[in-house]
C-alpha cells in the first residue's frame, strides 16, 4: 500500500463530503523541521523532526513515555495549539497543502468517551457533518453507513454513556470516518481496553483502512497486535528523536532489546517480572494483624443500584452489581476480571466501604474493625465508618489517578494518610522515600503532584495507598497504560503489600496481573431490570418544545410592576397553578407517568425559603403588617411557580437546537454550552470521587462547619481542574472534526414550532393578561 | 503580574478551547451556585432582621463565575457567556428563583463585562476588577429592586446597591483572582494567558 498520491483529485471528496465515484485515497504526509516547546518547559518536546509518510502507508509510532509520540500525532492533526500554548516551528503538509479541509485528518483519542459531544450516538456521529454544513436530510444515511462500517449495530438514539469502552472507541472512529478522512490518527486507541475488545477494535481499523486505502498513524506502546497491521515501525527515543524506522520485523530484529530496555511492550520478549520491593515495616499498621489466608473482608450477596440523572429527563436506575459474593484474604492477591460494564469497580468500592451497597452485607474481620465499627452482634458496615478509621484499614487506587492527588508535593501526598492517622515518624518517612524510589518518583519528590504525567500520577496513587500499611488494598486497573518498567514497579509494590499481610484486590484486564493473582473472580454483566413494554403517556408539557417553555416561564417578568396587592397576586397565582396542572395532564393511551407532582414540589421546596425571606423583610419594613408581607410573598411565588412546572421538561440539547435555529444565537457558543451540559452527570461523579478519595485517605471532614466549608472549597477547586481537563480533551476531539471553522453549520436536530408551542406561549401570556385583569378588577 | 499576556490572535476570534472552557466553567459554577442558593437563605434572612440590605453580603458569590471566565479567557463576551451559562445550569437543576435566574445571570455578566470593556480588554488588574465587580453587583441590585424589593424605600435600595456592588468588587474579585491562580498553578490553564504567565514565572 505505498502507491504514490493520485495526481488528479477526482478520487477525493469535496468539502461538503458528497460521496464521489472513486474510493477516497490516503494522503501523503510530510513533516519538515517540526519543533515544539510548550511554554514553561526548558527543553522542546520535539526538535527539528522530519518524517515522510507515503499515501496509504500504515505507520506504528512507538517510544517510551514522554518521547513526544502524542505530540507528533497532534501536530499531524494540526491541533498542537488547540489545548496548549508554546513555540511551534516547522511545517506539516498533507499532499503538499498545509491547510486541509475539515475532517481530512481523523483522530481517535485514548480515553473512550472523551470526545463525545451529543446525547445520542447518531447525533454524535453527525457532529462533523454539521460542522461542514451538510444538509440535514443527507445526514441519517451517512451516519448509518459510518455506524455500520465500524460494526456498531445499536439504534442511533442510544445514549453514548451506556457504551462499553470498545463500543465508545468504535463510535469515535465512526465520527472520524463520516468526514471521509484521508489520514487516520489513533492515539493509543486500545490502551484502556481488555485483550479481546482491543482485538475487535483493531480488526475494525484494519478493515476500514484497507477498504478506504487510508494513510494510518497509530501510537501504541503495546506493539503486539498492531505489528501485522502496519507497513512501517517508527521509534522515537526519550528526546523526541527518531532512532529507528523501517519494516516492523526488521526494526524489531535490530532494536528489540533496546526497545525492551525503554519499556516498550515488544512481542516475543519475556514477560516483565515485578520488582522485588523491600519496605520498612510500618509500626502499628493494620496490615499483618491477621494471619495469612484469614478473610480481611467478606461481601455477601451484594447488590448496587445506580441512578443516573440528566437534565430535562427523568432519572434512570441501572443495576451495577447483583448478588455478588467476594472474600478478600490477608496476604493474598485477588483479581476481579470481566468485561467492561460487569461492575468490577463498583463491587470493589462496595466491599471496601467506599459506597453503600443497596442490598447484602459487608463484614470486616473483628481484629481490624475500629471501635466506631461496633463490636459483637451489632457491627457497623465500613461505609458508615469515619474517615480516619476507614483509612487505617482500607486504601484505594482509583482508575482516574488525577483525582487521587491530595498533597502539595509528591512526598507530602505519600505521607498524608500516615499523618492523618498519627503514624508520622522516622519509619513513615523512610518508607515513603523507599516507595518513591521504587516507583521512579524520587526526583519528583518536591514537585506539585498535579504537574505529573498521567502515568506518574498513577504510580503516585499506588505509593500513597501503600504508605501507611493498610489491611485492604483496592487497586482499580493499576497497570493500565504503564510501560514495561513501570509495570514492574507497580506490581512489585502491590506484591510488597501482599507480603506484609494486606489483602490486595485488583480489577484488571491484564493477563500478566491475573497470572500473579492467588485467586480470580470473573464477573458477568448483571441483567438489567426489565423495561415496561407499555410506554408512558407523555404529559402535555413534554410535547412542548424547549424554547416555548422558556418563553412561557419568562412571561412572568412584567408581574412585579403589575401586581399591587396580595389579592391580585393570589388571582395570578391561581391562574398559574391551574395552567401548570393542565400542563401536567397526560391524556392518551399508555401507562400513567409517575412523579409529575413530586418533581414540581421538589423544585418549589427551595422557593419556599426564598419566599419566607422576602415576606419577613417586607413584614419588618411594612410596620409588621400581614397584608404587606403576604403581598410580597405571593408576588415572589408568582415569579417562581411557572418555572417549577416547566424546568423538568427542558432538554438542554433541544434547547440548543432551538436557540441556534430559531433565535439565531451564534452557533459555536451554543454547541459548546450544550456539549458541556451533557457532562453534568460526570461532574456529579467527579465530585463523589474527590470526596471518596479524601475519605479513604483519612482527611475527610466528618464534622464541623468550618472544616466542611474549607473542604468544599478545596474539592470545588479539584472539580474545576477536572472540568478544565475535560474541556481540553473535548476541544481536541471537536476541532479534529472541523469545529474550529464551523461558523456556518447545519443542525442534525430539527427545531420545529408546532401547535403545543404556540399554546404554551399563549399560556404564558394568559398569566400576564390575568395580572392586568386582576389589577383592573381586584383591589 | 508584571506583564499582562492577552489572548492569542484577534481578541474576538474565539478558539474552540476558549468556548469549551467558558462552558465547562459555567456548568461547574452553575452547580456551585445551586448549592450556594440552598445555603444562602438562612444567614441572609438572619441579617435581614437587623438591616435588610445586609443580605447583599451573602449575594456576591453569584458573580464569581463571570469574573473567573473573563480572567481566564480574556476575550470580549467571556463574562456574559460564563455567567449566563452558570445561571441556566443552576435554574435547570432548580433554584428558588426558577428561570428568572437567567435575567440575573445576564445583567451580572453584562456589568462585569463592562468593567473590562472600559479598558479595551487589555488590562486584567485591580482597576477593571473593581469597576466590573461593582457594576455587576449594581446591575443585579437594580433588577432585584424591581423584582423582589418593591416594598423597600429609596434609602434601603441605595444601601443595597452599594453593599452588593462593593462586596462583589472586593470579595468577588478576591475569590475570582484566587481561583484563577489556583487553576493556573494546577496546570489547568496551559492554553490561556494566566497559565502562560504562571508557567513563564516558574521557568525564570
Amino acid at each position: 500500500m505505498t502507491e504514490p498520491a493520485p495526481a488528479d483529485t477526482a478520487g477525493l471528496v469535496d468539502p461538503l463530503g458528497r460521496p464521489s465515484a472513486a474510493a477516497p485515497r490516503g494522503a501523503a504526509v510530510e513533516v519538515a523541521g517540526l519543533s515544539w516547546r510548550p511554554y514553561g518547559r526548558a527543553r522542546p518536546v520535539l526538535h527539528g523532526l522530519d518524517l515522510t509518510v507515503a499515501a496509504g502507508e500504515r505507520v506504528l509510532l512507538a517510544g517510551p513515555s514522554g518521547s513526544g509520540k502524542s505530540t507528533l500525532l497532534r501536530a499531524l492533526a494540526g491541533l498542537l495549539l488547540t489545548a496548549d500554548s508554546g513555540e511551534l516551528d516547522g511545517e506539516v503538509t498533507l499532499d503538499g497543502e498545509s491547510e486541509g479541509r475539515a475532517g481530512a485528518v481523523g483522530l481517535v483519542l485514548q480515553d473512550p468517551g472523551a470526545g463525545v459531544v451529543a446525547s445520542s450516538i447518531g447525533r454524535d456521529v453527525a457532529f462533523g457533518l454539521e460542522n461542514v454544513g451538510v444538509a440535514r436530510d443527507a445526514m441519517p444515511a451517512r451516519v448509518a453507513a459510518a455506524l455500520a462500517e465500524v460494526g456498531l449495530d445499536l439504534p442511533p438514539d442510544s445514549s453514548p454513556s451506556t457504551l462499553s469502552g470498545g463500543e465508545a472507541q468504535r463510535l469515535a472512529l465512526a465520527g472520524a470516518l463520516v468526514m471521509e478522512p484521508r489520514l487516520l490518527l489513533l492515539d493509543e486507541p486500545t490502551a484502556m481496553l481488555d485483550a479481546d475488545t482491543a482485538a475487535g477494535v483493531r480488526a475494525v481499523v484494519a478493515d476500514v483502512v484497507a477498504r478506504r486505502g487510508l494513510t494510518l498513524v497509530v501510537v501504541e506502546h503495546r506493539l503486539t497486535g498492531w505489528l501485522d497491521l502496519v507497513d512501517r515501525l517508527v521509534v522515537l527515543d526519550g528526546d523526541g528523536t527518531i532512532v529507528a524506522d523501517g519494516a516492523p520485523h526488521d526494526v524489531l530484529a535490530e532494536h528489540a532489546s533496546s526497545l525492551v530496555r525503554q519499556g516498550i511492550w515488544v512481542p516475543g520478549a519475556p514477560e516483565p517480572q515485578p520488582l522485588r520491593v523491600a519496605l520498612t515495616p510500618m509500626p502499628r499498621a493494620a496490615a499483618g494483624v491477621l494471619a495469612p489466608g484469614a478473610p480481611v473482608v467478606a461481601g455477601t450477596d451484594l447488590g448496587v443500584e445506580r441512578r443516573s440523572r440528566r437534565l430535562g429527563s427523568t432519572s434512570r436506575s441501572t443495576t451495577a452489581v447483583a448478588g455478588a459474593d467476594l472474600a478478600v484474604e490477608a496476604g493474598r492477591l485477588t483479581a476481579l476480571t470481566g468485561p467492561s460494564g460487569a461492575g468490577k469497580s463498583t463491587l470493589m468500592a462496595a466491599v471496601g466501604g467506599l459506597l453503600a451497597p443497596t442490598t447484602g452485607r459487608v463484614d470486616v474481620a473483628a481484629p481490624i474493625t475500629p471501635v466506631s465499627g461496633g463490636q459483637g452482634d451489632c457491627p457497623r458496615p465500613p461505609h458508615e465508618w469515619p474517615s480516619v478509621d476507614l483509612a487505617r484499614v482500607v486504601a484505594w487506587v482509583p482508575q482516574r489517578a488525577a483525582t487521587a492527588v491530595v498533597g502539595r508535593t509528591v512526598r507530602d501526598d505519600v505521607l498524608t494518610t500516615a499523618r492523618a492517622l498519627g503514624l508520622s515518624g522516622a519509619d513513615a518517612e523512610t518508607r515513603a522515600d523507599e516507595l518513591l524510589a521504587t516507583l521512579g518518583l524520587a526526583r519528583l519528590a518536591d514537585t506539585d503532584p498535579r504537574h505529573l504525567s498521567g502515568g506518574e500520577q498513577r504510580r503516585l496513587a499506588v505509593a500513597s495507598a501503600i504508605a501507611h500499611g493498610p489491611a485492604l488494598v483496592l487497586a482499580d486497573e493499576p497497570t493500565v497504560g504503564q510501560d514495561r518498567l513501570t509495570w514492574s514497579a507497580v506490581m512489585g509494590t502491590l506484591e510488597a503489600a501482599r507480603r506484609e499481610g494486606a489483602g490486595v484486590l485488583v480489577t484488571t484486564h491484564d493477563p500478566g496481573v491475573v497470572d500473579r493473582a492467588d485467586q480470580e473472580l470473573a464477573l458477568r454483566r448483571p441483567s438489567q431490570p426489565a423495561v415496561d413494554p407499555e410506554p408512558e403517556r407523555r404529559p402535555l408539557l413534554a410535547r412542548v418544545g424547549p424554547l416555548a417553555l422558556l418563553v412561557a416561564a419568562l412571561c412572568v417578568l412584567p408581574l412585579p410592576a403589575l401586581l399591587g396587592s396580595w389579592r391580585q397576586a393570589l388571582v395570578v397565582l391561581a391562574v398559574e397553578v391551574t395552567l401548570g396542572a393542565v400542563g401536567l395532564l397526560a391524556p392518551g393511551p399508555g401507562r400513567r407517568p409517575e412523579g409529575r407532582l413530586r418533581g414540581v414540589l421538589a423544585r418549589l421546596a427551595p422557593a419556599v425559603v426564598a419566599v419566607v425571606g422576602v415576606a419577613w423583610s417586607a413584614w419588618l419594613l411594612g410596620g409588621r403588617d400581614l397584608e404587606i408581607a403576604a403581598g410580597a410573598a405571593l408576588r415572589v411565588l408568582c415569579l417562581i411557580v411557572p418555572s417549577a412546572f416547566v424546568v423538568g421538561f427542558i432538554d438542554p440539547e433541544r434547547l440548543g437546537d432551538h436557540l441556534a435555529q430559531r433565535v439565531h444565537l451564534p452557533a459555536r457558543p451554543v454547541v459548546a454550552a450544550t456539549a458541556a451540559l451533557q457532562r453534568l452527570q460526570s461532574f456529579d461523579d467527579l465530585w463523589t470521587e474527590l470526596m471518596t478519595t479524601r475519605r479513604v485517605r483519612g482527611i475527610r471532614a466528618d464534622r464541623g462547619l468550618v472544616r466542611r466549608g474549607t473542604e468544599a472549597v478545596a474539592v470545588t477547586g479539584g472539580l474545576l481542574v477536572g472540568a478544565l481537563g475535560q474541556a481540553a480533551g473535548l476541544a481536541l476531539a471537536m476541532d479534529a472534526r472541523g469545529f474550529a471553522g464551523a461558523h456556518r453549520r447545519s443542525w442534525a436536530g430539527p427545531a420545529p414550532w408546532r401547535l403545543p408551542d404556540s399554546l404554551a406561549v399563549l399560556g404564558g401570556l394568559t398569566i400576564v393578561g390575568a395580572a392586568l385583569v386582576a389589577r383592573a378588577l381586584v383591589g | 503580574m508584571s506583564t499582562t499576556i492577552t489572548a492569542s490572535g484577534p481578541l474576538t476570534r474565539w478558539r474552540t478551547i476558549d468556548l469549551l472552557t467558558c462552558a465547562f466553567l459555567g456548568v461547574a459554577f452553575g452547580v456551585a451556585y445551586w448549592a450556594w442558593g440552598l445555603a444562602y437563605e438562612a444567614p441572609a434572612t438572619a441579617v435581614s432582621a437587623g438591616f435588610p440590605p445586609l443580605s447583599a453580603l451573602f449575594a456576591w458569590p453569584w458573580l464569581v463565575a463571570g469574573i473567573v471566565g473573563m480572567l481566564v479567557i480574556r476575550r470580549p463576551g467571556a463574562a456574559v457567556f460564563t455567567e449566563l451559562l452558570a445561571a441556566i445550569v443552576s435554574a435547570l437543576i432548580g433554584t428558588q428563583w426558577g428561570l428568572t435566574t437567567l435575567v440575573s445571570g445576564l445583567v451580572q455578566g453584562l456589568g462585569v463585562e463592562l468593567g473590562f470593556a472600559l479598558f479595551g480588554y487589555a488590562v486584567y488588574s485591580w482597576a477593571p476588577l473593581l469597576i466590573g465587580g461593582f457594576l455587576g453587583g449594581a446591575f443585579e441590585a437594580v433588577y432585584e429592586w424591581y423584582s423582589y424589593w418593591t416594598d423597600w424605600g429609596f434609602g434601603y435600595k441605595i444601601a443595597y446597591l452599594f453593599l452588593l456592588g462593593g462586596s462583589v468588587a472586593i470579595f468577588g474579585s478576591l475569590l475570582a483572582v484566587g481561583l484563577t491562580k489556583l487553576l493556573a498553578n494546577a496546570g489547568a490553564l496551559a492554553a490561556f494567558p494566566p497559565g502562560q504567565e504562571a508557567r513563564e514565572r516558574a521557568a525564570v
